[in-house]
């Protein structure tokens, strides 16, 4: 079987386990989404008449494996709070919580690359110092406390961006990097404090080797040899970070789409929880496990176009 | 790369490019004068009125369906799509004159039928209402003329003109409602306004309804409500005029806003009562010397003022100070923390109790109250444990569960008492109430309050309840906050309905 068929495979029972956890967890937390709805006013009988109308009070079992029979037919339910099926509400949100994480990781990457690359190149220069005092700042900032920072100073005190909400890229493209241009700062900066040590340390560990000497030796440039072999090398474990910090970018959008108002997974995933509406819940962390898993197969793949050495059979 | 550049100046340089490269207008920038913007905490889970039980949805369906019957500024029923009732002596049937020529935005005429489906509607197993409780004493409901629409009710009951003025008793259309139409995504009523977009959890924009029955109402074209859950960026978005209004102003926040001259706070009393809950099975709190040593120990004043906001009003009875049924009686357990420490004494607690004070998580200003009771009741000998918990964990092991000593809560506003007191009267109810209070002669006050149509014959029965609750120290009541919302100086006429706490656009001008 072909290697990317064998990974695709193997997300289901990754899915299925995280989806079981996910179900089992809500289960063991107190309240329900009945309990939520009525709230203070709840009155006993109220409360069992609106659960056995939801099917609340049905066992554990059939839920469960009804919903693992519709998951079978990509059919997530309908929300109980929402009253509209998951798989739309999904599909509203996941384009936003993937803009705010490819953008973020943007930002990482377009900082940390060349300030990496120019701090491993005058490694304990000035510059190369300020780099690492910089990055070792970055990563002791809290996303939220950064992005309220962000907000406050460049969406209030000085409107540059807008200070709430979303625009669809298809929509208006200027719109959408408007609305996208704090919340990545703000993501994107802790990870490409990270991201810029590795850099570095990747570049130097390179620049010290033996081919280096050899290329430079037969005369080659300076741009050339970094292009064409230190960079080659040096990017793969970076790649391979890079890929899982997107997945922690994925997370990291949870925090920085409430600062934002931005109404992507994150915000579902947390009202879901909120009004343990457990098919929502199950919903966003399936899509968002599943998100997961196809990264790490994304970045293996990225492995091999990087390094011709690195196959899959 | 000639230069040093950290990534602070990377920064610097990825804020200009990308405001350079989408050189849009300033977002701070004020909103066309025909779109009033608005920042509420939340959004509405869903826009149907009888699938949901949130405030945030009530805060938003208030513009897009109307009621038989509305509450005014003083909490009064007045007419809304009935245009006058009448109800039968033994107040068993109630006559609704309907108001003739309203349209909902589909074009069809309000009719009796109208009322008649969506109180079917509601009653229906089928549309799993979490509020069909309120509904349930309709026996039937018969179309007299298409005007006329008369319910019979099985028992006597004095709140149900108040439970028709509550957002879920909205009129939906009798034609769509046989269709099965999704009301939750697609609402159809014969409010103010229309939907024009709804971005889950980001806005909903609204926009007039041309055809609504109040004539030259409402006075805006468009109502764009964000849902902003930082209060820091609601304020910031009212002070940078981005916001035409915010929904609330942390007391904190208060001073910021009011020296900023373009703006202005609008200060309510709400219909909230705060209290300290003592939970009476628990064999200590079961004495009544102890809840009365525990209202001698607390400061309520300070309480008050610290974690709820100095303009809070104290109240002795569990009823909020706005409320037509409050009674103003003097307090009969004041600060005295000798007098609590003697109590205790009395008690057998002299040496010493430990008490568990659980809080709920989403409330701040309930959590700060807790620790201030905390460190007040340690001055009396009480130690009070403090839990911080989720709010699910609230409602099913504290409020439902009775799985803690104390806790402090704020029940909200209703338009009639019966709503907020009926659980510490009922006596069918298993267990009887959060706090496991129980008292036939409170029981049967309420139930009388319940029976009694006469507005002043209630306010006598319900006087009566309230003082005997606060001779036993049911709970300890702390007070009612003050409500400040923030508009621009140029908004007029924005308010939040009495006790329902959902908006009213229709009169309001930017």
């Amino acid at each position: 079987m072909p290697f990317v068929l064998r990974r695709l495979l193997a997300v289901v029972p990754t899915v299925l386990v995280v989806a079981t956890a996910t179900f089992l967890a809500l289960q063991v937390v107190p309240g329900d989404v009945a309990t939520i709805m009525l709230g203070v006013d709840a009155r006993p009988d109220e409360l069992s008449r609106l659960r056995r109308e939801l099917g609340l009070d049905r066992p554990l079992v059939v839920r469960y494996v009804e919903w693992l029979g519709r998951l079978a037919r990509v059919d997530l339910g309908t929300s109980v709070a929402y009253r509209e099926p998951v798989t739309r509400l999904l599909a509203q949100r996941l384009p936003v919580t993937v803009s705010v994480a490819m953008a973020a990781m943007a930002v990482a990457l377009g900082v940390a690359l060349p300030v990496g690359i120019a701090a491993a190149r005058r490694a304990w220069s000035a510059l190369d110092l300020a780099a690492l005092a910089g990055s070792q700042v970055g990563l002791a900032i809290p996303t939220f406390w950064l992005g309220i920072l962000l907000l406050l100073g460049f969406a209030a005190a000085w409107p540059v961006f807008p200070l709430q909400g979303y625009a669809a890229l298809a929509r208006d493209p200027a719109q959408w990097l408007r609305h996208l241009a704090l919340p990545a700062l703000a993501l994107g900066l802790e990870r490409a404090a990270a991201l810029t040590r590795l850099v570095r340390a990747a570049v130097l560990d390179e620049l010290r080797r033996d081919y280096v000497r050899t290329a430079r030796s037969k005369g080659l440039g300076e741009v050339t040899v970094l292009r064409r072999h230190v960079l080659r090398n040096a990017l793969i474990p970076v790649l391979t970070v890079a890929g899982l910090q997107l997945g922690f970018l994925l997370g990291g959008t949870i925090v920085i789409e409430q600062v934002f108002g931005l109404p992507g997974l994150g915000r579902l995933l947390l009202q879901g929880i909120y009004a343990r509406d457990l098919l929502i819940v199950q919903g966003a962390v399936l899509t968002i496990a599943t998100m997961f898993t196809l990264l790490n197969l994304a970045v293996d793949l990225l492995y091999a176009a990087a390094d011709p050495r690195i196959t899959y059979d | 790369m000639r230069r040093a550049h950290g990534p602070l100046a990377a920064v610097a340089l990825a804020v200009v490019v990308v405001a350079a490269l989408t050189g849009g207008a300033p977002a701070g920038a004020q909103a066309p004068r025909d779109r009033f913007v608005f920042a509420l905490s939340g959004g509405p889970d869903t826009l149907d009125p009888q699938a949901t039980a949130a405030t945030l949805a009530f805060q938003v369906n208030k513009s897009l369906y109307d009621t038989l019957v509305e509450p005014d500024d003083e909490g009064k029923l007045v007419p809304a799509l009935a245009e006058s009732w009448t109800v039968s002596p033994d107040g068993l049937v109630w006559t609704f004159r309907l108001r003739a020529g309203v349209k909902f935005h589909h074009g069809k005429t309000l009719d009796a039928g109208d009322v008649k489906a969506t109180f079917e509607r509601i009653l229906d197993p089928a549309t799993r209402s979490p509020k069909r409780g309120d509904f349930g004493s309709i026996r039937t409901i018969e179309v007299v003329d298409p005007l006329t629409v008369r319910i019979t009710l099985a028992e006597r009951f004095a709140p149900f003109l108040a439970a028709l003025a509550h957002g879920w008793g909205a009129i939906l259309p009798a034609d769509l409602i046989a269709r099965r139409h999704d009301f939750g995504t697609r609402p159809v009523g014969t409010g103010p306004f229309t939907v024009a977009e709804w971005q889950r959890d980001a806005f909903i924009r609204l926009q007039r309804f041309d055809g609504y029955w109040i004539k030259g109402q409402p006075r805006l074209r468009e109502v764009l409500i964000r849902f902003v859950p930082e209060s820091a960026v609601k304020v910031a978005g009212l002070l940078a005029g981005e916001f035409d209004a915010i929904d609330a102003i942390q007391f904190l926040d208060l001073p910021r806003v009011r020296a900023n001259p373009n703006v202005r706070v609008l200060r309510q009393v709400t219909s909230l009562i705060n209290v300290l809950a003592p939970n009476h099975s628990r064999p200590a709190l079961r004495d009544v010397r102890v809840r009365r040593a525990l209202w001698h120990a607390v400061d309520r004043q300070q309480v008050l003022k610290t974690a709820y906001g100095g303009e809070s009003l104290v109240s002795n009875v569990f009823m909020d100070v706005t409320s037509p049924y409050y009674v103003d009686i003097p307090d009969p357990y004041p600060y005295n923390p000798d007098q609590a420490r003697r109590l205790l004494a009395e008690a057998g607690y002299g040496s010493g109790l430990t008490l568990d004070l659980a809080l709920p998580q989403p409330y701040q200003a309930h959590i700060e109250a807790g620790q201030l009771v905390q460190a007040m009741l340690g001055r009396v000998g009480v130690v009070a444990r403090t839990r911080v918990v989720e709010w699910g964990f609230w409602l099913s092991r504290i409020y439902a569960g009775g799985e803690y000593d104390l806790t402090i809560i704020g029940h909200t506003g209703k338009l009639d008492p019966d709503g907020r007191l009926a659980g510490f009267g009922d006596p069918s109810r298993v267990p009887p109430n959060y706090v496991r209070y129980d008292n036939p002669r409170v029981a049967d006050l309420i139930l009388a309050g319940r029976l009694t149509t006469n507005p002043d014959h209630r306010k006598r029965i319900y006087a009566e309840a309230l003082k005997k609750m606060t001779e036993d120290v049911m709970l300890i009541p702390l007070g009612t906050p003050v409500l400040y919302m923030g508009t621009q100086r140029s908004v007029r006429d924005f308010r939040q309905l009495y006790a329902i706490d959902t908006f009213d656009f229709r009169k309001t001008t930017k």
